[in-house]
């Protein structure tokens, strides 16, 4: 049986005060302790970024890799070893902008991955620049006189792409998203959790911790059914103008992961595989 | 916020284990604004904090030596993922040119939090023990709420130059 802080590295975090991503790896903490795998069976690749830092403190094997690049090495860890509990960290710019194209991939191929986002709507690493899902008419330092550009909607983009699981949290109630982070940690499938952690140093004043607490609605609360994709997509409409937190969508019957289809078919092709001192031969030229 | 402990249910030694772990997430979290503040060289309130990780430490010892007393190597039951937040500072109070006025009314926010805990759980408790442990620790609370109201009375009025105006302001808006 675990702790959470078993999982708590040695490495101090190096956010501002204030920062969103505090409450997130906490609720990382307790999430991982109650599904109680042992930190060596856990690999957790980040990006970069603010929240690409995560890995670095826990006690998993961690990757801080290159920016917009984590979910291709996560696929890769775990193709390699399907029995490693893999998760995926990094913030909105680098899962939606400069890693935006692996998302559709990952979804498809169905893994069984956890991709947790700290969504701060701004990128806060390099001062505060517009992001994917920074809001139209945000005035930053790359649009001073405010975006002219809709931002994306993470949560309609992943249930789009048809991710089995899909939910989302913040770290202003770190019970729930403790929660939401270990449902999605045992979803066997694709799990994608949207947090909306805020940038305490360059995000608006109206999309702090507080705000949150004050404003965000539970998504049980509303009676949704998470089985319902069409009625998630409907909610997730809102991601802008509402903080909806839980688990938008949950598909009951998970399809196949892509590790296991490859097992059984390794598993169904092993009688007919070459012995290795026989594999070089087919390179050889007659 | 707590989750899986009916206070309906609890034992005194249980209640004790929960008291304990409260102080000690308190401490905890005291001690990662520490951290979080040496980071940043605010000296002042460094201390502050490492004053308030000694004042936590304090509860919890003598929390434990009376779990000692009363109930021995009784195995607990409590553990820390039950709680989250009943009387640690709030990570999103904290700034890195945060004044000790500042540090104060966080400390003072959190003794508030903790009180209204105790008065809430204490709507639910039935065992009658329980219950004086529990109004023990909610006036405890009370009592560290005016200590510390005393201290941010004392503290002359803030600078002119607020910490507010040479911080990184907020860019979006």
């Amino acid at each position: 049986m675990f702790q959470a802080k078993d999982f708590k590295s040695d490495l101090k975090p190096i956010w501002c005060p204030g920062c969103g991503d505090f409450g997130v790896v906490q609720a990382i903490y307790r999430a991982l302790a109650s599904v109680g795998r042992p930190p060596h069976e856990i690999a957790f690749v980040s990006g970069i970024g603010c929240s690409s830092r995560i890995p670095g403190y826990t006690t998993a094997y961690g990757f801080n890799s290159v920016h917009g690049r984590a979910i291709p090495i996560a696929q890769g860890i775990k193709l390699a070893n399907p029995s490693l509990l893999v998760l995926v960290a990094g913030g909105d710019g680098d899962g939606f902008s400069i890693g935006g194209g692996h998302v559709a991939h990952v979804v498809r191929r169905n893994l069984d991955i956890t991709y947790i986002v700290m969504d701060n709507q701004i990128y806060g690493l390099t001062k505060g620049q517009l992001s994917p899902t920074s809001p139209r008419g945000l005035k930053t330092v790359t649009s001073m006189y405010g975006s002219v550009e809709a931002p994306m909607n993470p949560l309609l983009n992943v249930l789009a792409y048809g991710a089995p699981f899909v939910a989302q949290g913040t770290p202003a109630d770190m019970t729930g998203l403790s929660q939401i982070v270990e449902e999605a940690i045992r979803y066997p499938g694709f799990a994608f959790v949207n947090v909306r952690s805020p940038c305490v140093t360059y995000g608006t004043e109206a999309d702090q911790i507080k705000e949150h607490r004050a404003r965000m609605k539970p998504l049980q609360s509303l009676g949704h059914d998470s089985t319902d994709r069409l009625a998630a997509m409907g909610l997730a409409q809102h991601y802008c103008t509402e903080l909806h937190t839980g688990v938008f969508y949950r598909n009951p019957t998970p399809p196949p992961t892509m590790e296991g289809q490859l097992q059984e078919r390794q598993r169904g092709l092993a009688d007919k595989a070459l012995p290795r001192h026989k594999i070089l031969d087919i390179f050889v030229q007659k | 916020m707590t989750r899986a402990i009916d206070f309906r249910q609890i034992s005194l030694c249980d209640a004790v284990d929960f008291a304990i772990l409260v102080e000690e997430e308190a401490k905890e979290r005291y001690a990662e604004l520490v951290d979080q503040m040496k980071l940043h060289h605010n000296e002042e309130v460094t201390r502050f904090f490492e004053r308030m990780v000694q004042v936590e430490m304090g509860h919890e010892s003598i929390l434990a030596s009376r779990r000692r007393t009363l109930f021995r190597d009784q195995p607990r039951k409590v553990t820390r993922e039950m709680i989250f937040d009943v009387e640690a500072p709030a990570y999103d109070d904290a700034r890195s040119t945060m004044t000790v006025r500042h540090a104060l009314e966080m400390a003072c926010t959190a003794e508030k939090k903790a009180h209204e805990f105790f008065e809430k759980a204490l709507k639910e408790i039935r065992d009658p023990e329980v219950c004086d442990f529990f109004t023990q620790l909610r006036d405890e609370e009370l009592e560290h709420l005016r200590l510390v109201e005393a201290q941010i009375a004392k503290l002359p009025p803030e600078p002119v130059i607020s910490a507010a105006d040479v911080e990184d302001e907020p860019v979006g808006h």
